[in-house]
């Protein structure tokens, strides 16, 4: 029996109540007064895209970051003040996206830590056996005495919620713990939610792997923006298509647009852009001959790794990319795109394969040295210096040529994006996110690159915004720009590349042209783990 | 740097037990120096007092930085106010050794609860900055204020004791610390500290108290160093404002515990014992030595993190290594 | 009640001097903003500066004030090779063990200076030190008034170089965030040696101005260290002009408290200063607000 059916298993009790929450940073607003109450007794989920503002929410709730706005009220007193250890000793429990176990100390000592900070006098036996019953039902109790640095990360993970469940807490907080889980480890996390079900009154499971909501909670809320968009049992609220937009793409105009209709739109946009293609192939740092067969592909990956310490990121990657390529990276969270991003740019030092660019191998080089060779990296979170104005920003990318050609490249950038000229002055903080992504984009093409990774840069933007950004990406691509583009507005993409490859746990799972990823059934399942 | 480092400690299987044995045996040794002097003479007797001394206050430190990941570069504060403290309660008459350095103890742990507020603000750099402050600021401070005889400092009235009966003052004290060290460590108090080191942050998400934690830490460390400062006035029977709050008290113990191995249950022991050899064989040299201590210093940062102690137990395990036979499986890993 | 003059002149010395006093603390606020290194070997930079403007004039006969480029560039390129060989294999280690090792060096350097050059109390002679300028009720020192000159030059020179050079670009971009700007094609490696050496380079000049205005043993770089991160908590790390003003302002505070209660507490209104700043605002008086 699904908990989703079951309505009358929570109970009237209201344990958590929040108000009006709002968190701000500077001028970005992180969760826009959102409005929560959680019964004793269910389980809720609360989804949303990547930037909707899920973690600062849950860090909100568990007292490590305090709103700028609001209040929350839980077991009938207001906790909006108190800090997370003393939410913590209320019955506040929560784990980490990240897992963050104390690395230096065994998995039976990480417990301990829960177990004496509650009741420091207990007796060593009796806090012994707690844990050990902890661990068994978290499945670690082989590992008592292990390190917590040599746990795996599903391992990692379970530790994460045995720390928590050794408080003995009233609302645990699950922070995207699906993360990075292949399929048959999602099935054992679900089993130990469920088993969990039993023991902790209320369960928040935040989360981006869809399966792991539909199975586990019944009641859904949908954050965007930092604000609520939509709330209700979990059946009803997944199955609206309004959710599903925000998952898979907003589009330009509604998704319920044909593929005929979209195609078309796409090409005039493609069109649109050739005209101003001829004035931006000065800004593409071509000199190869494109595609012409038998020429050497402009960049190619090798059996590439990477890790980040004991979690593997990235297992055996293959990759060839031609001169005046537009290629999509896609995959749900943590599968590894960013990590990709970071490898071919050089921020990362792969563990183990081999990098060619245009033939030379470039295999663990150094960002800087790699920047130089023509690879440029538009990275998530755009990454403005903050201290430097936007002139400034755009010219320090502009290396090792004249003062001339500055001024020509610069002009050039203005022309494409023109809110940028009427802001050259202004610092990176006091431009707005869509226009840091345009200068981010910009700064990249200063440096008149091969090759461009843009990674993620619809997130967090209004589609209005993204739209001007895909417009100017299809002017690049006219130009003959080669380019990497890492995302997870899908539909967008796939109106613009030549090619796909979509991630899954650090390898390719799907690769293929437009048209054949998006007719494989397999696709919708990588991002919403529908099993149908 | 001092989470890295600890891993060695916190991993060592059985750690709990062999740290008593170890701690039995070292207080036994320290019960048997209590009749050193009559071997070893009056030079060794100082020399004894000495590592004694440097001992309590690598100790303490190594709770603090090791431990607690507190890296204070302000020991100097407490061993001089212990000082100051002891000094004018002997004068002021009426009072025992044992109440007066009680009393520096007292005092010194007094004055880190008061700055603690302010100085736990600080984290990481802006820490230790803000403890070399305070220290080099007390001793400004009494330089210039005459009630506590200003520059020229404050001698005792009546005659300190002989330096057999400061001995074994010595020996107690730096039992005391051993024994505080053994209960902090093997304890769990001792986890709930480890674990604000790691990641105080997650910490405070578990429940802990991660400001009253370090406190504690904190309070106690310079409980200790006061005691420390105390019954080296006591020895020195008088004292001034640049000796007894003067930088090298934060330098020399600081030198200890990271040559010995910080955040290694040994390492101040280890540490004391090399740093007075070493002092002992430039005693003519007084730079050099100092400088020598330095290099010493950027060499172990950089080659040893985990001190001499570290060194002895990867030289250990490469030993134990050489003797395994081939296909046996390692706890350690792969050899270096 | 002391005299108009004394006050007078008292306050305008300790602009003057704070002036000074901000060369000194520049390449301290620069190296802490840029690498988040704490150098604790810079006190001994500054000494090292004066000792070697003593021996250009001893040896040579060239003022030091006319040598003062090669000074600071002599001492600059010394410290490259502390960087490269001492503090960039630390890189990943956390910020504790670069610290403890600028310890370890300011030990060997204290030490070094004694060995070298005795413990005695040196000060570089000059003729025009020691000439007092008057200006109706006040009277300063020559000295200060040429130092604070050389000062205010210098901390504009840098300024400009960070504010409107190319490398000044790479060095703020270094500092917001090493890695987007590494993959910007910045060589962040080389920004920081280049700002270890510069950093070092003005504490020298900072530490001629003092070897001729005072004293100095080999010693006495504790107690500037200790000035020079007050005027930096003081100004904003990594705030150039913010230094200046910092400087300043800590030098007529100093002036403030000497004059009221005596000149032995000059040095600790200071500290009291940066313990107060420290405990409330870290990150400096002048630091933008954080994002």
């Amino acid at each position: 029996m699904k908990p989703g059916e079951d309505v009358t298993s929570a109970s009237d009790r209201i344990l958590l109540r929040a108000a009006g929450l709002t968190k701000r940073y500077g001028g970005v607003v992180a969760i826009d007064h959102v409005d929560l109450t959680l019964r004793s007794g269910e389980v809720c989920g609360i989804i949303g895209p990547n930037g909707a503002g899920k973690s600062t929410l849950v860090g909100l709730l568990g007292g490590a970051l305090s709103p700028t706005a609001g209040r929350i009220h839980f077991d009938g007193s207001e906790v909006t003040s108190l800090p997370a250890s003393e939410r913590a000793r209320r019955g506040i429990g929560r784990t980490y996206q990240i897992p963050r176990p104390f690395l230096d100390m065994t998995v039976e000592e990480n417990l301990l830590v829960a177990q004496y900070s509650l009741s420091p006098l207990v007796g060593t036996r009796a806090a012994y056996a707690q844990c050990r019953s902890v661990l068994e039902r978290t499945g670690l109790a082989d590992a008592a005495k292990m390190p917590a640095r040599a746990l795996p990360l599903l391992r990692r993970k379970r530790l994460e919620v045995a720390r928590a469940l050794a408080l003995r807490p009233k609302l645990l907080l699950l922070d995207e713990v699906g993360a990075g889980l292949i399929d048959a480890e999602v099935t054992e996390l679900i089993g130990l939610i469920h088993s969990l079900v039993k023991e902790i009154p209320t369960i928040v499971i935040i989360e981006h792997v869809i399966r792991l909501v539909r199975e586990c909670c019944q009641r859904l809320v949908v954050l965007d923006f930092g604000r609520q968009l939509a709330q209700g049992l979990t059946s009803q609220v997944l199955e609206s298509d309004e959710v599903a937009a925000v998952y898979l793409g907003t589009g330009h105009g509604s998704l319920k647009a044909g593929p005929s209709e979209r195609a078309s739109s796409a090409r005039a946009r493609l069109a649109q852009g050739g005209q101003r293609a001829g004035s931006l192939a000065g800004m593409v740092g071509a000199g190869e001959p494109k595609a012409s067969g038998a020429a050497m592909p402009l960049l190619r990956l090798e059996a590439i790794s990477a890790a980040y310490g004991q979690a593997k990121a990235l297992n055996g990657i293959d990759l060839v990319v031609e001169a005046g390529q537009a290629i999509a990276i896609l995959g749900s969270n943590g599968a590894g795109k960013t990590t990709l991003a970071k490898v071919i740019s050089g921020a990362i030092k792969p563990s183990s394969g081999c990098m060619l660019l245009n033939g030379e191998d470039v295999t663990g080089r150094s960002a800087h040295v790699l920047a130089a060779r023509g690879i440029a990296h538009c990275m998530e979170g755009r990454r403005i210096f903050q201290p430097l104005t936007v002139e400034e920003n755009l010219l320090i990318a502009a290396r090792g040529v004249s003062a001339i050609e500055q001024r020509r490249r610069l002009e050039e950038m203005y022309l494409l994006f023109p809110a940028l000229a009427e802001r050259k002055a202004a610092s990176g903080t006091a431009i707005s996110g869509g226009q840091q992504q345009m200068l981010a984009i910009a700064r990249a093409l200063m440096a008149k690159p091969r090759l461009v990774i843009f990674d993620e840069i619809s997130l967090g933007l209004s589609p209005i915004v993204v739209d001007r950004i895909y417009q100017a990406l299809g002017e690049l691509r006219a130009a003959g720009l080669t380019m990497l583009i890492v995302e997870q507005d899908m539909d967008r993409v796939l109106d613009l590349v030549d090619y796909v490859h979509v991630l899954e746990h650090g390898s390719f799972a799907l690769s293929g042209s437009p048209p054949q990823v998006k007719a494989n059934p397999r696709l919708r399942h990588l991002y919403i783990g529908a099993a149908d | 740097m001092a989470a890295q480092i600890a891993s060695t400690r916190s991993l060592s299987v059985g750690a709990g037990s062999a740290g008593i044995v170890a701690t039995a045996l070292l207080l036994l040794g320290l019960s048997a120096m209590i009749f050193a002097p009559r071997v070893v003479g009056e030079y060794g007797t100082e020399i004894g007092f000495r590592a004694l001394i440097y001992l309590t206050l690598a100790e303490a430190w190594n709770l603090l930085a090791g431990y607690g990941g507190l890296v204070s570069l302000g020991s100097s504060s407490f061993v001089g106010i212990g000082a100051y403290i002891l000094m004018g309660m002997l004068n002021a008459g009426g009072f025992g050794i044992v109440t007066a350095l009680t009393a520096s103890g007292l005092g010194a742990a007094a004055l880190a609860i008061m700055v603690s507020p302010a100085v736990f603000r600080l984290r990481g750099l802006y820490f230790t900055v803000g403890t070399l402050a305070l220290g080099e600021a007390l001793r400004l401070f009494m330089i210039n204020v005459s009630y506590f005889g200003g520059a020229t400092g404050i001698f005792l009235k009546s005659n300190p004791p002989p330096t057999e009966v400061l001995y074994v003052y010595a020996v107690a004290l730096a039992g005391i610390a051993t024994l505080v060290m053994e209960i902090y460590t093997g304890t769990r108090f001792s986890i709930l500290l480890r674990s604000v080191r790691d990641d105080e942050d997650a910490a405070s998400q578990v429940g802990v108290r991660a400001f009253r934690v370090k406190l504690l830490a904190f309070a106690v460390a310079s409980l200790l160093m006061g005691a420390a400062g105390g019954l080296q006035a006591l020895k020195l029977g008088a004292i001034e404002p640049y000796g007894m709050f003067g930088l090298q008290w934060s330098i020399d113990t600081l030198s200890i515990v990271i040559i010995g191995g910080l955040g290694v249950r040994f390492g101040p022991i280890v540490g004391t014992i090399f740093v007075i050899a070493l002092a002992e064989a430039l005693a003519d040299y007084p730079e050099l030595h100092l400088a020598m201590t330095g290099v010493i210093l950027i060499l172990v940062i950089r080659f040893a993190p985990k001190g001499l102690c570290g060194l002895g137990q990867d030289v250990c395990r490469l030993l134990i290594g050489r003797w395994d036979r081939p296909g046996m499986p390692r706890a350690g890993g792969a050899l270096p | 009640m002391p005299s108009v003059e004394l006050i007078a002149s008292s306050l305008v010395s300790g602009f003057l001097l704070g002036g000074i006093l901000a060369l000194t603390a520049l390449g301290l606020s620069l190296v802490l903003g840029v690498m988040r290194l704490v150098n604790l070997a810079h006190g001994e930079f500054l000494i090292a500066g004066a000792y070697a403007g003593l021996f250009l004039v001893k040896y040579t006969g060239i003022d030091p004030l006319l040598g003062l480029l090669v000074i600071g560039g002599v001492i600059g390129l010394l410290a490259l090779p502390m960087h490269q060989f001492l503090l960039m294999p630390l890189a990943g280690k956390g910020p504790e063990a670069p610290m403890m090792t600028t310890f370890g060096v300011s030990i060997i350097l204290q030490n070094a200076f004694v060995l070298a050059f005795s413990a005695d109390t040196r000060a570089i002679e000059r003729d025009y030190a020691n000439v007092a300028l008057t200006l109706g009720p006040v009277t300063v020192a020559q000295i200060y008034v040429i130092g604070f000159a050389i000062s205010a030059s210098v901390v504009g020179a840098v300024h400009i170089l960070i504010a409107y050079t190319a490398f000044g670009r790479d060095l703020r971009a270094s500092a917001a965030d090493a890695d987007a700007a590494a993959t910007i094609g910045v060589n962040v490696r080389r920004v920081h040696a280049l700002t270890f050496a510069l950093g070092a380079g003005c504490a020298a000049l900072g530490g001629t101005l003092i070897g001729i205005a005072f004293a100095f043993t080999p010693v006495s770089g504790a107690t500037y260290l200790l000035t020079d991160f007050a005027i930096v908590v003081l100004g904003g790390l990594g705030n150039i002009l913010g230094t200046l003003i910092g400087g300043i302002t800590l030098g007529v505070l100093q002036s403030i408290g000497g004059v009221m209660l005596g000149d032995g507490y000059r040095d600790l209104v200071g500290l009291a200063l940066f313990l107060v700043v420290l405990a409330f605002r870290p990150q400096g008086l002048l630091a933008a607000s954080r994002s």
